[in-house]
């Protein structure tokens, strides 16, 4: 049974179509890396899945329902959290409320608070550094600081599919070894999906998984991330040659 | 193609200047005196329309104080065409050169025009730096300004009271000429050089900019002309009633001509000139309904502020469902010869 | 000395009210990049609600009657019930159209209350007795200080403490101040935007109540306009605090009646009957020098 399953899906801004007609399912507990060049969909197709840009055709699954073109905080009370690019940190907030922004959808089941402050101390395990700065303004933090707490905010809604778009840019290599070691560890834990973007199938080949090239708004390659990193298919591809 | 851009550009001002003499004509035939009013009423409000066509279309930039300058064009009226005696007691404070001048309608809404567009060139230095929506609650503090000036001015305005004795312009002929005259001023700065740059600075701000367009200058020449439309139009619309008060020139009328641009459509010309007859007819026809309709033997009327209601709720309406107003920012313009696109140009609505 | 205190309490009560409105315009402008220009009839339309509706010159009272623990909540529940019914029939219908748009709709929508305020009431101002026994002086250090004056400024106070808990301590102030600052990325983490717009006019529309139940005691009188002027000088107040900043708004209301009471006092007494246009003259001085607002709010400067 797939957790997240797209058919046909397509996005345009005004005239211009960002993506044509994407199909794919993603199983529960897999990680999937969408790659490819500056331009080819990645980000609107993440949009498009949560629901912030809704598609203009095709068809979004998620959990056994039907999220086309429903609202972003449905999508996101389902459990398919989203960490979009350019660490979008509410900067007047503090750290703690920032993190406790998202923890509101559960509010209508018991125990919720006391789930909340488990989660936080789990976050701030796993990211001591916003911890030690709890109580500051969250605009304050350096980039990579801010990319802990925006992923770190992400799982505090607890769900079930994280979609981040690239987690690694503007971070220092060493702390984004740390943010991935993270995450594989809560797939593992809590069989936690991830559909992570990125722009270079690099750390795709160094984590493993399952790994898409998308190119012009379609995926053009879809298979094993080791396989596909290493194969001239993927190079091809990716740069567009044997293409005119 | 057969026709030249400025040759098919100008079929829009032909083409409204021929509608306004068709509602002129109509006017003349009827002979009858509220009627006359009325078609008055709407070539005033043409002229407010696209005065605030000018700016707001052009430039984007909402603004509310635009009956500012219809105030100060109302009040030149007032000044300089009262009889001398009647100023005396009235407006007692006026210098004496001021106090003696007595000029005809016409020559008063010429200098109504130019004082206004001295004022608007002044406001607009200063507010012309603002943009978006700081720039429009600085117009409204404009006409907040100015009316607050004028309704406490005591001696050169009567204050709050009401100033009689403006000569009454009857015939519709002048005010006919005077919604051409504007149509084609507006039409004339919309293709000027000025108004093709405020476009593009309105619709590419970043790339207006990048390529040397100086958008608070353009900004500034559509304030001034249209605060000298407005100017003019405040002019007349004193001759057309004989009096004038500050709250003449306030938020009622600035209600009024912006949901007409609004309904009409604030992108184009056409829009500014066809949404004063459309909203015009209806106001006409709920103050028919105020004034009480004999249905058999029983009267029914509307109760008083109705008319504003509806004013309001199609403005709103409009808004919601077609933002670009009636005529969906395009220009009333002949259809094209022998073009295969016949969807572009022309009226749809 | 008395009436060096008599200026401080005619600043400070006139620039409550003026911060009391410029908070509820920023309310609404920080969730949704509205200028609401409806706030100013939601006002009167709060005053009217004492009244019942007759065209005649003589006011017929009737939630007037109510005793202050019944009229005062009764007053706000209009205000902030006229305000959601504003969201819900109009400006819900405008989330995808851009900032002219809306207000323009708003200006639309705030004459057609105020028109339906005439057809039920006649343009004619009534006389009302609103809370009367607040209009006896009180004597402070040599200054005789109106008793309502001292409850104006002591209820704003209350109301910014209770307003700045609210944002800071509950779960629905903290949804509000994070999709304030960045809407989309509240709803991605399940805030629910509608809700928390429907929050912030619920709010907004309180604060116009409060504005309405001073304003009526002030006066007494009940009249169609009597919004309109409280709402420009809100309006600058939101421009000069830096629009969508609450605090900004709040100080720049507070600044706002700080000026025009000492033009009152300063200007020459011919001058004094335009000290409305002085202040806004110097408002636009302001603006030239300042066009972000004197305060301007960090979270939206790049996205307005």
């Amino acid at each position: 049974m797939s957790l997240l399953a797209l058919s046909n899906v397509s996005v345009r801004y005004g005239r211009l179509t960002a993506v044509r007609g994407v199909t794919f399912t993603l199983a529960e507990g897999e990680i999937l890396f969408i790659t490819g060049p500056n331009g080819a969909g990645k980000s609107s197709l993440l949009r498009a899945i949560a629901g912030v840009a809704p598609p203009a055709g095709g068809r979004v699954d998620f959990a056994d329902h039907d999220i086309t073109g429903q609202a972003p905080e449905d999508i996101a009370r389902l459990g398919l959290s989203m960490v979009p690019e350019g660490r979008d940190v509410f900067g007047s907030l503090t750290i703690e409320e920032n993190l406790m922004v998202g923890t509101g959808m559960h509010s209508a089941t018991r125990g919720w608070k006391a789930r909340a402050a488990s989660e936080l101390e789990a976050v701030y395990a796993t990211f001591p550094i916003l911890k030690e700065r709890r109580h500051t303004q969250a605009g304050l933090l350096s980039g990579g600081q801010q990319q802990m707490l925006v992923i770190g905010r992400a799982l505090m809604t607890t769900p079930r599919l994280v979609a981040i778009d690239e987690p690694s840019l503007g971070l220092a290599p060493n702390i984004t070894d740390q943010v991935y070691e993270r995450l594989i560890a809560l797939r593992a834990e809590r069989k936690l999906t991830l559909l992570i973007v990125e722009q270079s199938s690099t750390r795709a080949m160094m984590v493993g998984g399952r790994m898409m090239l998308m190119r012009g708004g379609e995926i053009v390659l879809d298979g094993d991330a080791r396989a596909l990193g290493q194969s001239e298919a993927m190079q091809a591809a990716y740069f567009g040659y044997g293409e005119h | 193609m057969s026709r030249s851009p400025l040759r098919r550009s100008l079929a829009t001002p032909v083409l409204l200047g021929l509608i306004l003499v068709a509602f002129a004509l109509v006017a003349w035939a009827v002979g009858s005196k509220p009627f006359n009013q009325t078609i008055i009423d709407i070539f005033l409000k043409v002229i407010f329309a696209v005065g605030l066509w000018v700016f707001i279309g052009n430039s984007g930039v909402i603004s509310f104080g635009h009956i500012a300058f219809a105030c100060l064009g109302g009040y030149v009226a007032a000044w300089t065409t009262i009889k001398p005696m009647m100023k005396g007691i009235s407006m007692p404070g006026l210098p004496d050169w001021l106090m003696q001048t007595e000029i005809p309608y016409w020559a008063a809404a010429a200098v109504g025009a130019g004082w206004a567009a001295v004022w608007a060139l002044i406001f607009g230095a200063v507010l012309m730096r603002l943009s978006g929506i700081a720039a429009s609650i600085a117009t409204f503090a404009m006409l907040a300004m100015v009316n607050s000036i004028y309704s406490n001015w005591d001696s050169v305005t009567a204050a709050t009271s009401s100033v009689v004795g403006i000569p009454i312009v009857r015939s519709v002929w002048p005010y006919l000429i005077a919604a051409i005259l504007a149509v084609v001023l507006g039409w004339a700065y919309g293709i000027s050089r000025h108004g093709l740059a405020l476009r593009a600075a309105r619709d590419e701000p970043t790339a207006a900019a990048a390529s040397g367009v100086n958008i608070p200058r353009m900004r500034l020449i559509a304030f001034v002309v249209s605060g000298a439309i407005m100017g003019m139009g405040g002019a007349l619309y004193a001759h057309s009633i004989g009096i004038v008060t500050p709250d003449t020139f306030y938020l009622g009328l600035t209600f009024i001509t912006l949901s007409m641009l609004v309904v009409g459509g604030m992108g184009s010309l056409s829009g500014a000139v066809l949404g004063v007859l459309f909203l015009s007819s209806l106001i006409q026809g709920l103050r028919w309904l105020e004034a009480g309709v004999q249905v058999g033997t029983s009267t029914f009327a509307l109760p008083g502020g109705v008319q504003e209601i509806a004013l309001g709720a199609v403005m709103i309406l409009i808004l919601m469902f077609r933002p670009a107003g009636i005529m969906g920012n395009r220009e009333l313009t002949l259809p094209r010869a022998g073009s295969d696109t016949p969807g572009r140009s022309g009226p749809t609505n | 000395m008395g009436s060096l205190l008599q200026i401080v309490f005619d600043a400070l009560s006139l620039g409550s009210l003026y911060a009391l409105g410029a908070l509820g315009i920023a309310l609404i402008f920080g969730v949704m990049r509205l200028v609401n220009f409806a706030h100013g009839d939601v006002i009167a339309a709060c005053v009217f609600a004492l009244l019942w509706p007759s065209v005649d010159a003589v006011a017929i009272v009737f939630a007037g009657n109510l005793p202050w623990f019944l009229l005062i909540p009764f007053v706000l529940a209009v205000g902030a019930g006229l305000s959601v019914l504003s969201e819900l029939v109009v400006f819900r219908r405008f989330r995808r159209a851009n900032p002219a748009t809306m207000m323009i709709a708003s200006f639309g929508l705030g004459f057609v209350i105020r028109y339906f305020l005439l057809m039920l009431f006649s343009s004619r101002p009534k006389s009302i007795s609103l809370l009367p026994t607040l209009s006896q002086p009180v004597e402070i250090l040599g200054a005789r200080i109106p008793l309502l004056q001292l409850i104006t400024i002591l209820v704003t106070v209350a109301v910014l403490f209770g307003l700045t808990a609210f944002l800071r301590r509950t779960r629905f102030g903290l949804e509000m101040r994070a999709a304030a600052e960045n809407f989309t990325m509240a709803r991605m983490l399940g805030v629910r935007a509608n809700r928390v717009i429907m929050g912030a006019f619920a709010l907004s529309g309180a604060l116009a109540a409060a504005i309405a139940l001073i304003l009526g005691s002030q006066t007494g009188t009940a009249n169609i306009m009597m919004g309109a002027n409280v709402m420009l000088m809100a309006f600058i107040a939101t421009v000069i605090g830096g629009m969508g900043s609450l605090a900004g708004a709040v100080l720049a209301g507070f600044l706002l009646g700080t000026v025009a009471t000492v033009m009152q006092v300063i200007l020459p007494p011919d001058a004094r009957a335009f000290r409305d246009a002085f202040v806004y003259g110097a408002v636009i001085l302001v603006l030239i020098f300042r066009p972000q607002g004197l305060l301007s709010a960090r979270g939206t400067k790049e996205r307005v």
